[in-house]
Formats: C-alpha cells, sequence, structure tokens
C-alpha cells in the first residue's frame, strides 16, 4: 500500500517535469517567434534571391500572402502551432524543402561531431582538472595552466585553417572538407578520417574552459575541513581527491556540462563553415541571417529542448549525488517529511 | 564490546609495552615555524612534554597559543608553509620526526586519531555517516569483508551513543545536530582503535549538556579502550574534570604541566595574590 503510493509520488513527479517541458519550450517558441520576426529584414530574399528586387509591389504582397507572412504576428504564430502539433513545421524559405528534410539531412552530422566532441571534452576536462588539482602548484600542473590559457585564447577559426595547413596541405595525412568522400557515403574510416581535424578544433577550443573550472572547484573542496578528517583516517592525497573531493565537486561539473551540451552541439558553426561540414550548425546560422523564419524556428526549438531537457537532467542526477539539493527541493514544494 | 578490546591486544602497535618507563608519546624540544611572504612566524618554541599510557592530557591556553598546530605537527597535518625545524617527537622510544608522508598516513589511521573542533564542517557532507565510518573501519582493518565492516561501524556508533545505529547510518551530515555530528566524528576517531586520541576542542562548539556527555564518553571510552587522550581546550572546568595532567601554554611555549590539583591550586593562589 505504501510501495504503492510511493510509486504513484514517483509517476506524478514525472509528470510534472514532462508538463513543465512542454510549457518551457511553448514559451521558448512564442519568443522565438516573435523576435525572430520583429528582426529587421525580408523574407522574401530568403526565397526569391536577387528576384525580389525586380517584383512589382502587387508580386510582393502577393508572395508574402502566399507563404501567410502579411497576417499579424500572433495569428501567424497560432497557425504555425498548429502545424507544428501535427509535425508540419512548413517549409524552408531557403531550399524550398520541407524544414525536417532539410534539417534531417544533416542533424547527424552535427550529432557526431557536437557529440562526440562533447564526450571527449566532459571526459578530458574531468581528467585534466582532476590531475591538475592532485599535482597543485607543482611544474606539472602549472604548465598544463599556461598551454591550456594559451590554447583557449586562439581563435577557432584560426585553429582550423592552421590544421588544414599542416595535416591537410602539407602533410597531406587527412582530408580537410566535407563529411565524406564522394561514394563513400557508407564507409566508417572514411568518415572517422574527416572527423579526426573538425574534432581536434571542437575539443581543443573549449576543453581548458572546462578543465580550468573542475580544477578550481576541486581546489575548493580539497581546502574544505573535511579533508583535514579524511586524511586523519589515513587517506592518501589522492584517495581524498577521488573518494570525497570529487564527489563534492561532481554536481556542480555536470550542471555546467549539461549546459555545455548544447553550446557545443550549436556552436559548431565556424568549425562546419572552414571544413565545409555539412551540418546543422551552419544552417542555424544562415537561417537566422536570411529570415529563413521555419527553418530558425524549428533549429532554436531544436537547441532550446534540448537545453531545457539536459537543465532537468542535471538536476536528478545532482540531487542523487549531493543529498543535500534533494532535501532542499523536498522543503521547497511544501511537503513534509521526517528527516 | 569485547571484540574491540581483543582487536587492539592483538596489534603490535597497540600492544601495551606496560613496564611504565617508557612513555607512550614524548615530543621533545618542538619548534615548528609558519613561513609566510610577511616573514617567519613562529607558532611552537621548544615544545617538550610526553604522554603516559591510559592517562588524560589536557593542554589548556589561550585562543591562538598554538595547541592546535602542537596537535597537528605531531600528526604531520599541518599546511605546506608551516616546517618543523627543530626536536623530536617519539612513540614509544621511536622517532617519527623523520617519518615519510606514507609511514605517516600508517600511524595517523593506527596509532593516532584526532577529534576536531567544528563537527558539522569535520565530516564529509556528501557521504551518509555510515559510509564515512566504514571507511575509516577499512583503513584500519582492509581484511575485513563488506558485511563485517558494516557490523563493526554499527557497533562504533553504539558506543558513541548514535542510536539506533542502522537508521542513523543512512543519515547525512546535514541530518544531524552539532553533538551527534561530533559522535560520528569520534566513532571514526576510533575506528582507528588509536593509542592516542587528539580532541581538539572537541567540545567547545557544543552547549553545555552536550559538552558533558561527550566528556563522559571520552572518560568512558579510556576505561574501556585503555587509549591515551591529549584534550586540547581553552575551558578550565573541562580540563579539570576529566584531565590527569594539565600543560598551560602561552605564545607558542609549554611553560607549565603537572598533575591536575596541582596546578589549579597554583593557579588559585596566584589569582589570590593578585
Amino acid at each position: 500500500m505504501w510501495r504503492k503510493f510511493l510509486r504513484r509520488l514517483y509517476i506524478i513527479k514525472i509528470l510534472h517535469s514532462a508538463v513543465k517541458f512542454v510549457l518551457s519550450v511553448l514559451v521558448l517558441s512564442a519568443f522565438v517567434f516573435i523576435i525572430s520576426r520583429l528582426a529587421p529584414g525580408d523574407p522574401l530574399y530568403a526565397y526569391y534571391g536577387e528576384r525580389v528586387e525586380k517584383m512589382s509591389v502587387e508580386e510582393q504582397e502577393q508572395a508574402r500572402t502566399r507563404l501567410g507572412l502579411d497576417e499579424p504576428i500572433p495569428v501567424q504564430y497560432v497557425r504555425w502551432l498548429q502545424g507544428a502539433v501535427r509535425g508540419d513545421f512548413g517549409i524552408s524559405y531557403q531550399y524550398k524543402a520541407d524544414v525536417k528534410e532539410v534539417i534531417a539531412a544533416r542533424i547527424g552530422n552535427t550529432l557526431l561531431l557536437g557529440g562526440l566532441g562533447f564526450l571527449l571534452i566532459f571526459a578530458l576536462a574531468l581528467l585534466l582538472g582532476l590531475f591538475c588539482a592532485w599535482r597543485e602548484g607543482q611544474a606539472a600542473d602549472r604548465m598544463i595552466c599556461r598551454i591550456g590559457t594559451v590554447t583557449s585564447c586562439i581563435p577557432e577559426f584560426w585553429l582550423s585553417l592552421l590544421l588544414l595547413l599542416v595535416f591537410a596541405v602539407w602533410l597531406g595525412w587527412l582530408p580537410g572538407s566535407g563529411a565524406y568522400s564522394v561514394g563513400e557515403e557508407g564507409n566508417a574510416a572514411d568518415r572517422a578520417a574527416h572527423l579526426i581535424l573538425p574534432l581536434a578544433v571542437v575539443v581543443l577550443g573549449h576543453l581548458w574552459y572546462y578543465a580550468f573550472q573542475v580544477r578550481n572547484r576541486l581546489l575548493e573542496e580539497v581546502r574544505a575541513d573535511y579533508v583535514l578528517l579524511a586524511r586523519m583516517k589515513g587517506l592518501s592525497g589522492k584517495q581524498v581527491l577521488y573518494r570525497h573531493c570529487l564527489r563534492g565537486a561532481l554536481p556542480s561539473y555536470l550542471c555546467m556540462m549539461a549546459v555545455a551540451l548544447p553550446h557545443i552541439l550549436g556552436g559548431t558553426y565556424v568549425v562546419e563553415t572552414v571544413f565545409s561540414y555539412p551540418g546543422i550548425g551552419t544552417l542555424a546560422y544562415e537561417s537566422a541571417r536570411y529570415q529563413d523564419y521555419n527553418l530558425l524556428m524549428v533549429v532554436s526549438l531544436l537547441t532550446g529542448a534540448l537545453v531545457i531537457f539536459c537543465n532537468m537532467l542535471a538536476r536528478t542526477v545532482s540531487e542523487r549525488i549531493d543529498p543535500r539539493m534533494r532535501m532542499r527541493t523536498i522543503a521547497d514544494g511544501g511537503e513534509v517529511r521526517d528527516l | 564490546m569485547s571484540y574491540l578490546r581483543e582487536c587492539l591486544k592483538s596489534d603490535i602497535l597497540c600492544m601495551s609495552v606496560g613496564d611504565g618507563e617508557m612513555d607512550l608519546l614524548r615530543v621533545e624540544n618542538l619548534s615548528v615555524s609558519f613561513f609566510r611572504p610577511e616573514g617567519e612566524i613562529e607558532a611552537l618554541k621548544n615544545v617538550s612534554f610526553s604522554l603516559r599510557e591510559g592517562e588524560i592530557l589536557a593542554v589548556m591556553g589561550e585562543t591562538g597559543c598554538g595547541k592546535s598546530v602542537l596537535c597537528k605537527s605531531i600528526l604531520k597535518l599541518l599546511p605546506d608553509i608551516a616546517q618543523i625545524k627543530t626536536g623530536h617527537i617519539c612513540i614509544r622510544g621511536e622517532e617519527i620526526t623523520g617519518c615519510s608522508e606514507k609511514q605517516m598516513r600508517k600511524l595517523r589511521g593506527h596509532f593516532f586519531s584526532m577529534v576536531f573542533q567544528n563537527p558539522m564542517t569535520a565530516l564529509n557532507p556528501c557521504m551518509s555517516v555510515g559510509e564515512q565510518i566504514a571507511e575509516a573501519v577499512r583503513l584500519r582493518r582492509p581484511q575485513l569483508t563488506g558485511r563485517e565492516r558494516k557490523k563493526r561501524a554499527a557497533e562504533l556508533m553504539e558506543l558513541v551513543g548514535l542510536n539506533p545505529p542502522g537508521e542513523r547510518a543512512k543519515q547525512y551530515p546535514f541530518q544531524l545536530s552539532g553533538g551527534m555530528a561530533q559522535r560520528c566524528v569520534i566513532a571514526i576517531a576510533l575506528a582507528a582503535e588509536p593509542a592516542v586520541l587528539f580532541a581538539d576542542e572537541a567540545t567547545t562548539a557544543l552547549d553545555v549538556t552536550v559538552q558533558a556527555q561527550i566528556l563522559e564518553l571520552f572518560l568512558e571510552l579510556r576505561k574501556r579502550m585503555g587509549m591515551s587522550i591529549v584534550l586540547v581546550t581553552h575551558n578550565p572546568g573541562v580540563a579539570a574534570r576529566t584531565a590527569d595532567r594539565v600543560a598551560l601554554m602561552r605564545d607558542g611555549e609549554l611553560f607549565r604541566i603537572g598533575d591536575v590539583e596541582e596546578i589549579f591550586e597554583e593557579i588559585i593562589y596566584n589569582q589570590n595574590l593578585t
């Protein structure tokens, strides 16, 4: 009976999160919709290109009516929402194709590049941060700190060009553009070879920022009082770091990485542009630039939904690691529970 | 608690020498300095004292006179900027001043143990109480299985009065009161089955009733486990109540050590003079 009640509580909690998620996405969509339409520029350029200038005013009006751009913004939004609920997100003005198709063709590439990059950054930043915190103030730590600061200051496009020059032009070891060679679409080795350089830039560009955060967070923990007690038990400095300090530092790291996931996934457009890598980053940039409303909506909603989802996930995971957060949310929610 | 006592007996370090001539812990001419950019700060100046088997020694003095530094320098838990300049630290006649970090680690978990001033910050906030005690047990007795370890932790919790141990073990430090948290820190210290327990202002952060309970606990533990306790305090009442001998410190110097009656009579006599 009691267990049944608890399980119901759990379902309610999931439902609660789901409702919150949908509401957040809805608010986000309204914001993006209105802001994109208030921004200066003419979406007709995206559809007709240079021909717009040769069109008469009547023709332009007709085109607007055909694309549904002549109505007030709230009406447009409601119409878009009605379509979106049915899974119809409209057509891309620029590509003149269904938005879903345009995105589907490219999202795999971005997920591969950004996702792999994120995983690498996640793991390496943690390891690097741990190593630096362990060797705090020693030669290795100072060296890594210096190199890290320099690499994180190098602009991505410059690093991309440099790597291209060295590895693709001079040495000729790796391909310099695209996601795969022509006709080799299913060849995993070919894809991997195309991925190495963009991936290196994505990882190098972000790695130190996060590693430095881990290092500082850990050093904060190392100075906490409980470390003395842990050392008193007979643990070595390294063991204290792994068993005690890491546990205190992990929740904030997870939260940071959860926010970083969409940032890294969506922030690949510089790399994608330089390496002519067909991904969603370039798409997002272009859709905003050319007033490709329907495409912009879906791309930003994808990123936004990812941000919201990751934040919720990070919170749940953090609560599991740090019991203080769990109890605090219970207290906030007004539920009374015997501690 | 016969199990605990047996554990104690079986261990070489804790085996009583018993002839009474060799002191359990002897500190000679210990000088410790902190090297700061502003210059050298002498925290301890030529401190000498000895601790006998099963004795409670109260170290008294005003705040900042070097009581905590004394404990931490014996345990080598000082920050990097502090250095032992001169002096010897011997346990059972064996010198440990030059011991490596690895050897010290062994000593910390086995021979020495320490209870800290503020129990609320001394415990890791992200680990349950049971887990933290069990970890200390594991370090002391790595041969125990998981279940034995838990049983041992429960025994220790019962010993220090954390009841019922099963429920308490699942709690986290922020769910405990100050007194309960201090009991938990003491349980961790006892898991090391130490020959010498340093109580660094262990009762300062607690109110008077809890303070009395914790001191009672110390006395009982000494009786049961036969360990020596170095009780650092600035409260004369605490010292008078529990200690066998008292050491007085001022400005990093240990200027007087003697039996508790002797010292307190002296203090009262001096006060009457002025």
